[in-house]
């Protein structure tokens, strides 16, 4: 057994979903994970956001069924499991849309993903600077590495909150990261940073699966490339190969850039 | 204690302020923190009163008047946390429009069951009989120290919702309210955190409709009227929903204005005590929601201040 194969999986099986009578996700059979970073690339519609909200059952599926496999511990049905638990299954994901906390600070965003539940009950008794303490070095570390000058403010530009949003994700210490266009509107030293804490997570054996229409952090960062069209899964396979697919460039890349 | 310079009326106004400051501050955190638009108050208060007064009048408790207070109040409280929990669950799916007619939805059952239980509790008529677990001898000297009591109460329960903005409990109530997609993302369980609150909130409004019971030491329904609602709202969304000291400020503004300044201190003609300006107060109470909500929907504290707050408990980061 290869240190691939004891990766945690996603098992994708004959799921289905419309809306409005549309098909909009349809696959047979997907299994993410196979390889440390994975992207999903498609058109616009293809169903890679659906795809992912399936995953994390944040919304219903038609038909059909996701299982989360971890080495060493039993499977888990993710399509029977509510959304709040995913997190502590280590089935975690970005949000493709800017979203944040209103009125809540970064150092707040960032204690809110780590705190424990027993933590969080009405009449606790530890203050919060005992959660602080628990996590303060990890939360130091990712604020530190995205450059967040004061964490006791709101997140107010859209960069941040997508900062922020990953920063969240990676205190999770997801097991599974899918990632939904999370380069979007960064500067190019940000997109940096993130692509280095993804492949810091994934050499520490997450499984990382990206959606994102910067094809240049697809090429440059996954092991494997799916590619999607009208709900289906095309193709599977390494990012040239993809790249020089000729259902690909005339549907997605366009003609001269392979 | 000589309580002869102490008008009787000025003590229930005062308690009134009182009670509604403690209403306003719970509602703080149910509105304010979560977002969760209780528009059924004096439900989960009249039923802490109404399950007062009941146990207080229908069992035969071989208990002093102490512990037989406590015992009924405790049974008060429990019976409005449990009334939260189950209301609670039934509107965590709603949006705010189905959360505020159904929580008006469960006033209103109280309300009738209140009415139509005549054997329990008196009906439209009401019951008397209840008493101040205490005899020092004169009514106002009772009734003075029940105002202290409570007073107490309510700063207990202003320590708690002051306390909740410095805890991990009231960040999550803030996340969930302002994004309970995001949270549950988290792992936070929304519905959980809702109604853990809806417990605790609910509980602490039955128990201040106990106190209630205990003042006017009478079951009316004329007390269940959307008026404890109104002004619990009214102060809260004038001082600002999203601040603790929100509902102290606006009931001040608002109950203590009508309830003690102008029945005591400005000059009115006979009658307009008992007719107009109860009148008066609710439609002033409603103009000042709607008003308020047009033009500063913030409250005259403003928005909440995290970052101030954050800087004052992590000030070293």
């Amino acid at each position: 057994m290869t240190g691939e194969d004891l990766r945690p999986q996603i098992l994708v099986r004959d799921v289905t979903k419309s809306f409005s009578g549309r098909v909009v996700v349809d696959v047979d059979e997907l299994v993410l994970g196979d390889v440390p970073v994975e992207g999903l690339l498609g058109p616009n519609g293809a169903g890679k956001t659906t795809l992912m909200r399936l995953i994390m059952h944040s919304i219903p599926l038609d038909g059909g069924r996701v299982t989360l496999s971890r080495p060493g511990q039993r499977d888990v049905v993710l399509s029977a499991t509510r959304t709040s638990q995913m997190a502590g299954l280590g089935v975690v994901k970005s949000t493709q849309v800017i979203t944040d906390f209103e009125h809540l600070t970064i150092l707040d965003s960032a204690l809110l993903a780590v705190t424990e539940a027993r933590y969080e009950r009405p009449f606790a008794a530890a203050a919060d600077r005992a959660v602080r303490k628990r996590h303060e070095d990890e939360i130091r570390h990712w604020l530190d590495y995205f450059g967040f000058d004061d964490p006791l403010a709101v997140a107010l530009s859209g960069g941040d909150k997508k900062l922020l949003d990953i920063v969240r994700c990676l205190l999770l210490q997801p097991a599974v990261l899918l990632l939904d266009e999370p380069t979007a509107g960064l500067s190019e030293d940000h997109t940096e940073r993130v692509k280095s804490a993804v492949r810091e997570l994934a050499g520490k054996g997450t499984s990382v699966v990206i959606v994102e229409h910067d094809l240049d952090v697809i090429w440059d960062l996954c092991d494997e490339v799916i590619f999607m069209a009208e709900g289906k899964v095309l193709l599977k396979d390494n990012p040239a190969t993809i790249r020089a697919n000729p259902t690909v460039v005339e549907s997605y890349l366009g003609a001269g850039s392979a | 204690m000589n309580l002869d310079w102490l008008d009787a009326f000025l003590i229930f106004g005062a308690f009134k302020v009182i009670e509604i400051m403690g209403l306003g501050l719970l509602v703080h955190l149910q509105l304010g923190l979560t977002r969760v638009a209780n528009f059924g108050v004096v439900g989960f208060w009249g039923l802490g009163l109404y399950a007062f007064g009941v146990a207080y009048l229908k069992v035969d408790w071989p208990f002093g008047d102490v512990y037989q207070f406590l015992i009924c109040a405790a049974i008060a409280t429990i019976v409005a946390a449990a009334a939260g929990l189950v209301v609670g669950w039934l509107i965590s799916d709603l949006d705010d429009d189905g959360t505020l007619v159904g929580t008006l939805g469960f006033a209103t059952i109280v309300v009738i069951l209140a009415t139509t239980q005549q054997g329990l509790t008196g009906g439209a008529l009401g019951l008397g009989g209840l008493g101040f677990p205490y005899d020092f001898g004169r009514v106002k000297t009772h009734e003075f120290t029940w105002l202290l009591i409570t007073t107490a109460v309510v700063v207990l329960i202003f320590v708690y919702a002051w306390r909740v903005h410095r805890t991990p409990h009231g960040r999550l109530l803030i996340a969930v309210g302002a994004n309970e997609a995001l949270a549950r993302s988290l792992g936070k369980s929304a519905t959980a955190a809702r109604l853990r609150m809806m417990m605790v909130t609910s509980g602490a409004m039955g128990l201040l409709g106990a106190m209630h019971g205990v003042m006017v030491r009478s079951l009316e329904i004329n007390s269940l009227d959307v008026s404890v609602t109104l002004a619990a709202l009214a102060a809260l969304i004038l001082g600002g929903t999203a601040r603790v000291f929100g509902a102290v400020v606006g009931v001040l503004l608002t109950v203590a204005l009508f309830d003690i300044v102008i029945q005591f201190y400005i000059p009115i003609p006979d009658g307009w005590n008992t007719q107009a300006l109860p009148v008066a107060r609710e439609a002033v109470f409603g103009a000042a929601i709607v008003l308020m909500l047009i033009f500063r929907p913030q409250g005259l504290l403003g928005q909440m201040r995290r970052p101030a707050l954050m800087r004052r408990l992590h000030g070293d980061w």
